[in-house]
């Protein structure tokens, strides 16, 4: 008799690689073969962690068709199984793997457009911690406003493409237009994923709007963010993009880096 | 604001209906009359609109956490982390009734989103009173445990399911959440008795009952029924349900309902019917007390 560790180890293997050998002698047959037993439980794990896939990748599923969707989620789960419990955090690696699917190759797209809702969903699953106003910064003299560090909003996302995502997947909303065709070759777009409240809002950015907030999202000073953006756009405006950001309720805090010592 | 908050001391007097994320907003604005809402644990252990609205609708309902994913059945130690994320979630919402599940969902860093059949032997009544015990320990209150739908039994168990509740009841304080649908399905799988199931289980313990719908499936060429709260509660399972109440008498009772989910009215009908048998149930108690 196998300890309780062994039995579930074994049954683990049943039902993620379809490797019964070991476990098939302790199941009671009661009339039905324990292999079609343990298949009950492989299906469900299959179908309920697909349904968690599609939950999370919309758009996707409707682009390439329900039965598609099935047959990539399934390989796919076949190589990722959720480390644990909370499936709104299941399912990260689904753009990557979309990206080297072989079925895939033809549509390019789709892998962007699962990077897409993966950062839709990890913007509306975030902690919904309170954003700053513009009046908290009030008391920052001019002087010292280049070293200004903003602690950016945990459900902040910059989604970058080749092709026109944001396009694709508002078409594809229920109250998008079922008819509107896009040009895949009409250009790409760079985009901010933010909460607001209730809802998840994608919104279109230039590209120095794009370099200067990914400056500020991994810890740059307002001044280095600053030089980033301008490299791209001598016309770049830092107090207009700042006020921008505030508004949009996507900075949480503050700090002041130390002088530089040079 | 309309209160319909309906808990007592004795429990939630009208049945309950699990809460999906389809209906939320129509609860929200119509506040039907409803004993009391169920919600998965998991769908709330992040920061999403999911968890304001349901600080919103504690106001006006008992909740009960129903969770799925500690995986109590697992040998080796509980998952700490999630139990953490349990314990945030309960401290936050206050229910009224906290449920998990006697099986297992997998092994360290992998989570089969399953609830497990566990093999019923002295080792792992050990391994579930040790985590149920960790768990209330951790929570701070009494949990229930659910009697799962099982599809598979093992050659090596030595307990009746029924007695391993009792047992795990006995040593940890734990109560149980009796599945009538479970039961049914089990009962009909495997060709027991589902009175002398529900017969052998101490009425002090019963904290909640579900119920939930079934379907018939053929499964490599054998009837089987399965439990995929996806459809309404059969006659046989209402009547197994009349006569759990007759025995246990009232306990707070909720309808599952998670696939192929009918609109709201359809679901808080099916409650209101658990509320009539409630009702006559309890009526022919007072009956036969009286005669």
């Amino acid at each position: 008799m196998p300890s309780l560790e062994e039995l579930q180890k074994d049954i683990c293997d049943a039902i993620c690689v379809g490797d019964d050998t070991r476990v098939s002698e302790l199941i009671a047959g009661d009339g039905m073969d324990p292999a079609s037993r343990l298949r009950i439980y492989r299906n469900h794990a299959v179908i309920t962690l697909t349904d968690a896939l599609k939950a999370t990748y919309p758009v996707v599923c409707r682009l390439v068709s329900d039965r598609f969707f099935a047959y990539a989620a399934h390989e796919f789960i076949r190589e990722h199984l959720p480390e644990q419990p909370n499936l709104a955090e299941y399912g990260a690696e689904f753009p990557g793997f979309l990206a080297q699917f072989p079925p895939c190759h033809d549509l390019g797209y789709i892998a962007d457009i699962a990077r897409l809702e993966w950062a839709i969903n990890q913007a509306l699953h975030a902690d919904n911690v309170a954003a700053i106003a513009r009046g908290d910064l009030s008391g920052i003299s001019s002087a010292d406003a280049p070293r200004l560090v903003l602690t950016m909003h945990p459900g902040l996302r910059l989604v970058e493409s080749r092709w026109p995502v944001e396009r694709i997947w508002r078409a594809n909303q229920a109250d998008g237009d079922p008819d509107l065709s896009i040009d895949l070759d009409s250009g790409g777009v760079r985009l901010q994923v933010h909460r607001r409240g209730d809802r998840v809002m994608l919104k279109s950015l230039s590209p120095c709007e794009f370099a200067f907030l990914q400056a500020l999202a991994r810890g740059d000073s307002l001044a280095d963010a600053a030089d980033i953006a301008l490299r791209l756009d001598l016309l770049f405006d830092l107090a207009a993009a700042l006020g921008t950001i505030l508004e949009d309720g996507i900075v949480t805090g503050f700090r002041l880096q130390p002088p530089s010592e040079d | 604001m309309t209160r319909h908050k309906s808990s007592t001391r004795d429990g939630l007097a009208a049945a309950g209906i699990g809460l999906r994320s389809a209906h939320v907003a129509e609860i929200m604005e119509t506040r039907p009359a409803i004993g009391f809402l169920e919600v998965h644990a998991e769908n709330y252990m992040t920061g999403s609109p999911a968890v304001a609205a349901l600080e919103d609708l504690r106001h006006d309902y008992p909740i009960s956490i129903h969770g799925v994913g500690l995986s109590l059945g697992s040998a080796g130690a509980l998952d700490r982390e999630h139990l953490l994320r349990l314990r945030t979630l309960v401290d936050r919402i206050e229910p009224d009734l906290v449920s998990e599940h006697l099986s297992w969902s997998g092994l360290p860093s992998i989570y089969l989103n399953d609830l497990l059949p566990l093999p019923y032997t002295d080792e792992s009544l050990e391994v579930v009173s040790d985590h149920v015990d960790e768990a209330q320990a951790a929570l701070g209150r009494r949990i229930l445990i659910e009697n799962p739908s099982v599809y598979l039994r093992f050659r090596h168990s030595t307990i009746a399911e029924s007695e391993f509740l009792v047992e795990l009841v006995r040593r940890t304080g734990c109560g149980i959440l009796c599945d009538i649908n479970n039961l049914y399905v089990n009962a009909d799988n495997f060709g027991f008795d589902p009175w002398a199931y529900l017969a052998a289980l101490p009425v002090r313990a019963i904290g909640e009952i579900h119920l939930a719908g079934h379907h018939r499936a053929d499964v490599d060429g054998r009837s089987i029924l399965i439990d995929d709260h996806g459809s309404a509660v059969s006659k046989p399972v209402w009547d197994l349900y009349a006569h759990a109440l007759d025995r246990f008498g009232p306990k707070p009772t909720l309808i599952e309902w998670d696939s192929s989910l009918p609109a709201l009215p359809v679901l808080l009908a099916e409650a209101h019917y658990a509320d009539r048998i409630g009702a006559m149930q309890a009526a022919e108690r007072r009956t036969r007390a009286v005669a």
